[in-house]
């Protein structure tokens, strides 16, 4: 599988590497030269990971429960998560960072199983407020202020 | 007079600070403490990020030790072999003491290791003044090469890590010709992605992802930090010292890290002790010798960094990442052209180790309410902390966009058992190794003989021939091993 992915990142790293323009200012080498290379390293180290895989891994043990738990969260929980948190993106870009920002904050909590309660909503407020504190006031730094506001 | 004129002694405090916290929450390794640093360091002076950064690194080899000793669950990877004697001292209501014990050691692996630091870095990096581009791009090579050889179980795997970051590398404006590569008409990816973002989102996001719906952390109340008395001192003496050359030794091998280090001192600590049997039953030296190995590591693991450019380890890789934002470049310019950096760092690091007697005392009991807070709530601060630090950078969401991508090629790599660290050093030395390749050839007219030419460029090239073919030959037997083992 992880080989499978590996060629086809360089099948597509390749595809627009030959898409990139050329310059009457390159080198010898030019901006092909280096990607071209590497998607023809990453093509052959994929194969040679597929076969690898194929000749030896074989006599490799099944995974145990020990070392799934140690590979974390199911790609579907965990890609879950992300596109919880990824509503920042979004919602900031719409209404600003303080809405992003609690938004983030309970959504991530729900999706981890914490149930509504007073003490969510104080520390869903407080972390707003403390990140909106130290960003925008303390540090000065540019946060999202939103189309509509 | 550095350390009155300037804020160095607050910054080194809050980093360490800072570091002590994150290394004491599981999941939290030195490298996502000070990854989630580093949008903040922009807009700091030079030599405050760089303090800010390494003084967080010193932090968290101490933090990680916390939760070791309180919950048998290390707060860092290199604080697994302190979790053996030191679960055990608590067990038997000795938790004050083997937290004091903890910290001694930590405070003297750390002076030990700065102290290496300071001798050995400037004269190492004399070395690359006869360096040609010709030599650059070889070392770039080497680095390249023992990373992928020395992270993780796998070359091949090792290597793919590294060529998908110098891919990263290649997006943005071609150094030569002024073309652009890969930015499919973004004009945010004119100037290539940032090493910042390709750090936050494989090391802090893809950790979010793994975690997700991870069972909590079982509770811990708080305890007092006995400092060890002065015959205790005297008894875990030899371990410290065998904890500090080992760690010492580590430290400068790439890749090698703290926790082989502090495996390592465990183990030889056993062997060399006049009490080996006491050994995981609560020994007072099998907290001692780790602890101050990791702690060791912490200043060494600088040297190949400061000295050549090579970040030995993912820390080191991040206090790099933190280098480039300021147009820093290690090796001897950085000692010629910015000593006021190189002394501050001294000082900063020095100031932290010796603030890490107080600071590891006073901030036990918020290191242990963080660990006992729920973890959703955690998790949900910390993607606050990525996306307000992020954004802060440049202003745009494109930059969050890039973290979340990363992060799920993170996860994935995570997956698949690829390490982070050659995709790192990928991304960060990409550019160096492309153009310092591409302007050895401008020089030589095409002609590749111009590497033949420079000896040192030589030797570094068949070294890492020889990194890459000895891992090879490592994995090969491995693999007949298990061929043999599966037959009998």
């Amino acid at each position: 599988m992880a080989s499978v992915l590996l060629l086809s990142v360089a099948a597509v790293y390749y595809a627009a590497t030959v898409r990139i323009p050329i310059s009457m200012l390159a080198d010898e080498v030019g901006p092909h030269g280096l990607p071209t290379i590497l998607a023809a390293l990453l093509g052959l180290v994929g194969l040679s990971l597929g076969a690898r895989a194929l000749l030896t891994d074989r006599h490799l043990p099944s995974p145990t429960a020990a070392d799934r738990e140690q590979q974390g969260a199911s790609p579907l929980r965990a890609l879950g998560l992300l596109a919880t948190g990824a509503l920042y993106v979004p919602v900031a870009w719409l209404l600003g960072h303080i809405p992003a920002l609690v938004l983030v904050l309970a959504g991530v909590a729900f999706y981890e199983g914490m149930k509504p309660s007073w003490r969510m909503v104080a520390v869903v407020g407080g972390g707003a407020a403390f990140f909106w504190l130290l960003f925008s006031v303390i540090l000065g730094g540019p946060q999202p202020t939103g189309m509509l506001f | 007079m550095l350390l009155v004129t300037t804020p160095l002694v607050p910054v080194s405090v809050v980093g360490l600070a800072w570091g002590i916290l994150g290394g004491a929450l599981p999941g939290i390794s030195p490298s996502i403490a000070m990854a989630l640093l580093l949008p903040f360091t922009y807009t700091l002076d030079p030599t405050l990020a760089i303090v800010l950064l390494a003084t967080a690194y010193i932090g968290a080899e101490y933090g990680g030790s916390i939760p070791a000793i309180l919950i048998r669950t290390p707060g860092t990877n290199a604080a697994a072999a302190t979790v053996i004697d030191g679960y055990e001292m608590r067990r038997q209501g000795r938790a004050g003491e083997a937290l004091g014990i903890s910290l001694w050691s930590g405070v003297v692996g750390g002076l030990f290791g700065l102290t290496v630091l300071i001798t050995l870095t400037e004269p190492l990096s004399r070395l690359a003044l006869a360096f040609r581009p010709t030599s650059y791009f070889g070392l770039g090579v080497l680095g390249l090469s023992v990373i992928a050889s020395l992270s993780g179980r796998s070359l091949l795997k090792g290597l793919a890590a590294a060529i998908l970051g110098l891919m990263v590398a290649t997006i943005g404006t071609d150094p030569i010709s002024g073309v652009s590569r890969f930015t499919f008409g973004s004009p945010e990816l004119l100037e290539g992605i940032a090493p910042i973002f390709v750090m936050v989102g494989l090391y802090a996001v893809s950790e979010l992802m793994r975690s997700s719906g991870a069972a909590e952390i079982p509770r811990q109340e708080s305890v007092r930090i006995q400092f060890p008395s002065w015959g205790v001192m005297k008894r875990i003496r030899r371990a410290q010292g065998i904890g500090c050359f080992i760690g010492t030794f580590e430290g400068l091998m790439p890749g090698a890290g703290g926790s082989i280090a502090a495996f390592l001192s465990y183990n030889e600590a056993r062997r060399w002790s006049k009490r080996p049997e006491e050994f995981g039953k609560g020994s007072e030296e099998g907290i001692a010798a780790p602890e101050s190995a990791n702690n060791a590591v912490a200043s060494t693991a600088l040297i190949p960094l400061l000295s050549f450019g090579i970040p030995g380890s993912n820390s080191a890789a991040v206090l790099l990442g933190g280098l480039l934002i300021h147009g820093l470049l290690p090796g001897p310019r950085l000692f010629e052209q910015n000593t006021d950096v190189i002394i501050g760092l001294y000082a900063g690091s020095f100031v932290a180790v010796v603030s890490l007697l107080v600071m590891g005392i006073l901030i036990l009991p918020a290191c242990v309410w963080l660990v006992n807070r729920p973890r959703p709530y955690l998790s949900g601060f910390i993607f606050a902390l990525v996306f307000s630090g992020i954004y802060s950078v440049h202003g745009t969401l494109v930059d969050l966009g890039i973290v979340l991508v990363a992060g799920v090629v993170g996860y994935v790599m995570r997956y698949f058992g690829f390490p982070f660290l050659p995709a790192v050093l990928g991304v960060v030395l990409g550019g160096l190794v492309e153009s310092n390749y591409r302007r050895s050839l401008v020089l030589s007219g095409g002609d590749h003989a111009i590497f033949l030419e420079d000896p040192i460029a030589v030797g570094l090239l068949i070294a890492a021939l020889l990194f890459l073919c000895g891992s090879l030959a490592r994995e090969w037997r491995e693999a007949a091993r298990r061929r043999k083992e599966a037959r009998a």
